[in-house]
């Protein structure tokens, strides 16, 4: 699997500032100032400040961070919806911000697709029409098309409602018609803007629930921003924190738990239920050829699954793999250092 | 603003003193420049062709090059050559073809997308000036305004797409749509005729300048609410600019830009009357016939058939701009129609079936003659007094006093000083200059004479409309009762309902004034109406749970935050007013109107120039001053 380790997406070095002195209030940045310095003496405001990070292939990975903290600013940026003061964005090894706008266009059609906060649906066509957008733009005739659109919408549960217009569905339904529009040009790379925040808290767990599926079928790399910390560490991979336009730590879930990089992903982290979102392998300690004689428990089994029994022995319990290979021991002790109890 | 800076004098001179100086250099200035002045008679007459001569130059120059110079032979006579053909040629075509496949025809096309009211609507409203022995009049008026409409749509939504995405090119329209507004119609009439000659060339364009403004404002605003996300997705998946427009911009703003050319077509309505004075012929000319034959019905008569053509305008317009695949008549059916409309041409044409028969005529409407009769004879005892009090008691001395008793300086003294006390010393300088320039044109006694005319048109409406809108505004039952008969007199044109004024009041001032008043409270009822109805619940409620009266309530609440409202609808009262000078001026109002008209009818280039000068001039001062002041009334933002 040497392609799944290759980056897909490639972030070097991002700035986006906004104000029409960029280039002292860039320099004034790199120097140090604050957002608020810049801001008094250029009237620039400093949207995204040195983000550098890989995505790689089939991975999700999230965007988190507060409003104000520039995080649809970043997304927006990596979809060349605005421009980048400085930095590269490379797909596939060819940077977006140095494209002519027609080799934009050819990526966009061939390589991304997108899901709005908003959904961002277009009201005077129907859903068919909506959902087979891309597909037109692309110049594919009509039959082959509207085929297609059938099939994405058989796939997110909307068959029966192509003929519908967008307004007589519901929030959770257009946002299906949204990822389905997104599905129907069979990108590589997909990003999600707050794609479930205007949703009902019901609603939006079935929505995310219904991403997971897909992508354990689809596999395809997703960039997906949001504000809601249990929604990143939900679907992420890797989970990127974002404050003051820059990143504050990158992880998984359980790096950013166990090792939040400073007080701020902490205070995130503070109310995660955590016995829920860590493994055996997050919290085991190295065997250090300790022979343990005594029951097994997967490396990937939650702590909530294992806690039962964990309490119930004084002793520690060897951590297996999936194929049985010993690579691990957990005892309540490390347990309750984690969760902190 | 200036609290914490305030200069020393300041803070140490009481409040009612400092209150005080503004309106204390108001007298002083007054007193001064009236003893100065005293002995000049009226204003001095020293500059007054500055303006004039290079136009009737114009003129004379238009009239002398009209068959040789390139700027005619290469331009103007072929697009007049065109659009004449256009305008002609429609009008052929619907009067060769039998009056019943017209009817048909104006059925078919809204019924193409199932718009069935609408297309009955279309076909029962041309039948109706058939019945009236109006059809030939009514397809001449068809014509014309189907080509001034269709221009005003070629020109006016491209133009109004670009202002949509360059904000220099909507920052550069702007002023100039603002002024095409502001400028009554009639002031560029003459020089059309210099360009176009007399006919309904000259009409079309005057019409397209006229109406063009709304197309190009709510095309740009219908492109610019396109939500950004609808925009930002299309481009997501890659669409160029061209195909962003044409699948996602346009058709999102598509009933926004239908409402601008309803628009159009109705400002278009208001011009076809004044048409007819540059030779367009049609439906204007019956009305001006029944105005010097005094025949009110046949006023009416005429005035509706107007009113029925933009109906029909309007209708086909829409259907035509209908792009739902889904609201499609059966294509079979369609067909079917146009093979009997086809049918029935042929088959009309060899009969010799076409014309309109001959049913009521213009008899239908003579009853309302006799009742305008009946009133003139008996009502006099009212319109006398009105009459008389209105002249004797208003118009006249005001006029003698602004004219004779008052020094012409004092004129552009008050009217600086009010612009500066509204808002600024830059508005000041605009009001004081535009008076003196208006006096250097040798305009002055003719622009006072109007203007008294128009400030007192305006004040009795603003004092009619106010109240009115204020109580329907609070009463949406009263509102939806007067609807029908505002729109009666926004839509018939006014020149209509002069006829039964000028035959109550004879000829004179006081036709134009209450014609005037008639035009203008429509959207003075209307916006103040407006402006009640959008203050929030909430405030009233609040002050409600504070034991408010409903009297408190309303002058507590309701009217001040209506109030930069009712300043727009007492803005558009000036407007409307200002707008009909023209038809004051047909009906012995004198002043600027009759000098139009004269300017208009003897081609007089130099005059006509002054005059629009004048009135263009009027229209902007009374237009920022009204503005400003409701900018004043606005609640200050937190920003």
């Amino acid at each position: 699997m040497d392609e799944a380790n290759a980056s897909c997406l490639e972030l070097t070095g991002v700035w986006k500032i906004f104000g029409t002195k960029s280039e002292r209030a860039l320099d004034m940045a790199e120097k140090g100032a604050s957002r608020a310095e810049i801001l008094s003496a250029t009237n620039c405001t400093v949207g995204v400040h040195n983000v550098t990070f890989d995505v790689n292939w089939g991975e999700t990975f999230v965007v988190m961070g507060l409003s104000g903290s520039g995080k649809s600013t970043l997304i927006r940026c990596i979809a060349q919806l605005t421009d980048v003061t400085r930095g590269s964005i490379d797909l596939d090894g060819s940077d977006l911000t140095r494209m002519s706008e027609a080799d934009l266009r050819q990526v966009r059609r061939e390589k991304m697709s997108m899901v709005f906060q908003h959904f961002g649906l277009l009201p005077h066509r129907r859903v068919l029409d909506n959902v087979a957008y891309g597909l037109e733009i692309q110049g594919v005739k009509k039959q082959q098309r509207a085929e297609r659109a059938l099939e994405v919408l058989e796939i997110v549960g909307l068959e029966g409602w192509g003929n519908h217009y967008p307004q007589q569905l519901s929030g959770g339904m257009q946002q299906r018609v949204g990822l389905a529009r997104a599905l129907a040009v069979d990108p590589q790379l997909l990003f999600f803007d707050e794609p479930f925040s205007a949703l009902d808290p019901l609603i939006r767990r079935d929505m995310q629930d219904e991403l997971i599926r897909l992508q354990e079928q689809m596999h395809r790399t997703i960039v997906f921003i949001t504000h809601d910390f249990a929604e990143a560490i939900k679907l992420g991979d890797r989970i990127a924190i974002m404050k003051d336009g820059a990143l504050d730590q990158i992880g998984t879930a359980a790096e950013l738990i166990t090792n939040p990089a400073t007080d701020y992903v902490a205070e995130f982290t503070k109310d995660v239920p955590k016995a829920k979102v860590l493994t055996a392998a997050d919290v085991m300690e190295p065997l250090n050829g300790a022979n343990i004689e005594s029951d097994r428990v997967l490396a990937n089994a939650s702590i909530e699954s294992i806690l039962p029994s964990l309490l119930t022995r004084s002793e520690p319990m060897e951590v297996i793999d999936t194929d049985g290979v010993a690579v691990g021991m957990i005892d309540r002790q490390a347990v309750a250092r984690v969760l902190e109890i | 603003m200036t609290t914490g800076t305030a200069p020393a004098w300041q803070a140490i001179s009481s409040d009612t003193l400092r209150k005080a100086i503004p309106w204390l250099t108001l007298i002083v200035g007054v007193v001064v420049l009236q003893a100065s002045f005293a002995s000049s008679d009226g204003f001095p007459a020293a500059l007054d062709t500055f303006i004039s001569d290079p136009f009737d130059a114009l003129g004379a120059w238009i009239r002398a090059n009209r068959r040789s110079h390139g700027l005619f032979t290469g331009f103007f006579n072929p697009l007049t050559d065109v659009l004449n053909f256009s305008i002609d040629g429609i009008e052929a075509v619907l009067l060769w073809l039998p009056w019943y496949v017209v009817v048909g025809g104006a059925f078919l096309i809204p019924a193409r997308v199932k718009m069935w009211k609408q297309g009955l609507v279309a076909a029962a409203v041309l039948i109706y000036t058939g019945l009236i022995g109006l059809w030939e009049p009514t397809m001449e008026t068809l014509a014309l305004m189907s080509v001034a409409v269709m221009i005003a749509v070629l020109i006016g939504v491209p133009l109004g797409i670009w202002a949509a995405l360059r904000p220099t090119v909507e920052k550069f329209l702007r002023p100039i749509l603002d002024a095409m507004q502001t400028v009554p119609a009639f002031v560029y009439f003459l020089p059309l005729i210099g360009f176009f000659g007399i006919g309904s060339v000259n009409a079309a364009v005057a019409t397209v300048i006229y109406a063009l403004a709304p197309v190009v404002r709510l095309t740009t605003l219908g492109i610019k609410q396109v939500p950004v996300q609808s925009v930002e997705s299309a481009r997501m998946f890659g669409s160029s600019t061209r195909q962003t427009l044409l699948k996602v911009q346009i058709p999102m703003a598509l009933p926004t830009i239908l409402t601008g050319l309803t628009q159009t077509i109705m400002m278009a309505l208001g011009i076809v009357v004044l048409a007819a004075l540059m030779g367009a012929g049609g439906l204007g000319e019956n009305v001006f016939q029944s105005l010097s034959q005094r025949r009110t019905g046949r006023g009416i008569a005429a005035g509706l058939a107007i009113v029925a053509v933009a109906i029909v305008l309007d209708r086909v317009w829409r259907s035509l701009a209908d792009i739902d695949p889904l609201s499609r008549t059966p294509r079979r059916w369609m067909w079917g129609g146009i093979g009997t409309l086809v049918a029935a041409t042929v088959i009309g044409r060899t009969m010799g079936v076409i014309e309109f028969p001959d049913v009521w005529s213009l008899r239908l409407f003579d009853p309302i003659d006799n009742v305008v009769v009946w009133s003139r004879d008996n009502l006099t005892w009212i319109t006398r007094p009105v009459n008389d009090f209105i002249v004797a008691g208003i118009v006249v001395p005001v006029r003698d006093f602004l004219t004779e008793t008052l020094a012409w300086p004092v004129l552009p003294f008050v009217t600086g000083w009010a612009c500066w006390k509204v808002k600024d010393w830059k508005l000041a300088l605009f009001g004081a200059g535009s008076v003196v320039v208006i006096g250097l044109i040798g305009m002055w006694e003719l622009s006072i004479n109007t203007l008294v005319q128009v400030m007192t048109a305006t004040i009795i409406s603003v004092a009619i409309a106010i109240p009115i809108g204020i109580w329907a505004g609070r009463k949406p039952r009263i509102e939806a009762a007067m609807g029908p008969i505002l729109d009666a007199l926004q839509t018939i044109p006014s020149l209509v309902y002069i006829i039964p004024v000028v035959i109550l009041f004879t000829v004179g001032v006081v036709p134009g004034i209450i014609a005037s008043v008639l035009y203008a409270i429509v959207p003075g009822i209307r916006i103040s109406a407006l402006g009640i109805r959008q203050v929030p619940e909430e405030s009233v409620e609040a002050s409600r749970t504070f034991g408010a009266t409903p009297r408190q309530t309303m002058l507590g609440v309701r009217i001040p935050l209506a109030g930069p409202t009712i300043m727009t609808a007492i803005n558009q009262v000036i407007m409307m007013v200002l707008a009909m000078v023209i038809i004051a001026g047909f009906v012995g109002g004198g002043g600027l109107g009759f000098e139009t008209i004269r300017a208009l009818t003897r081609s007089l280039f130099g005059l006509g120039a002054e005059v629009g000068l004048a009135l263009v001039l009027i229209a902007m001062v009374l237009d920022r001053y009204t503005q400003a002041w409701g900018e004043r009334l606005q609640p200050p933002t937190g920003h």
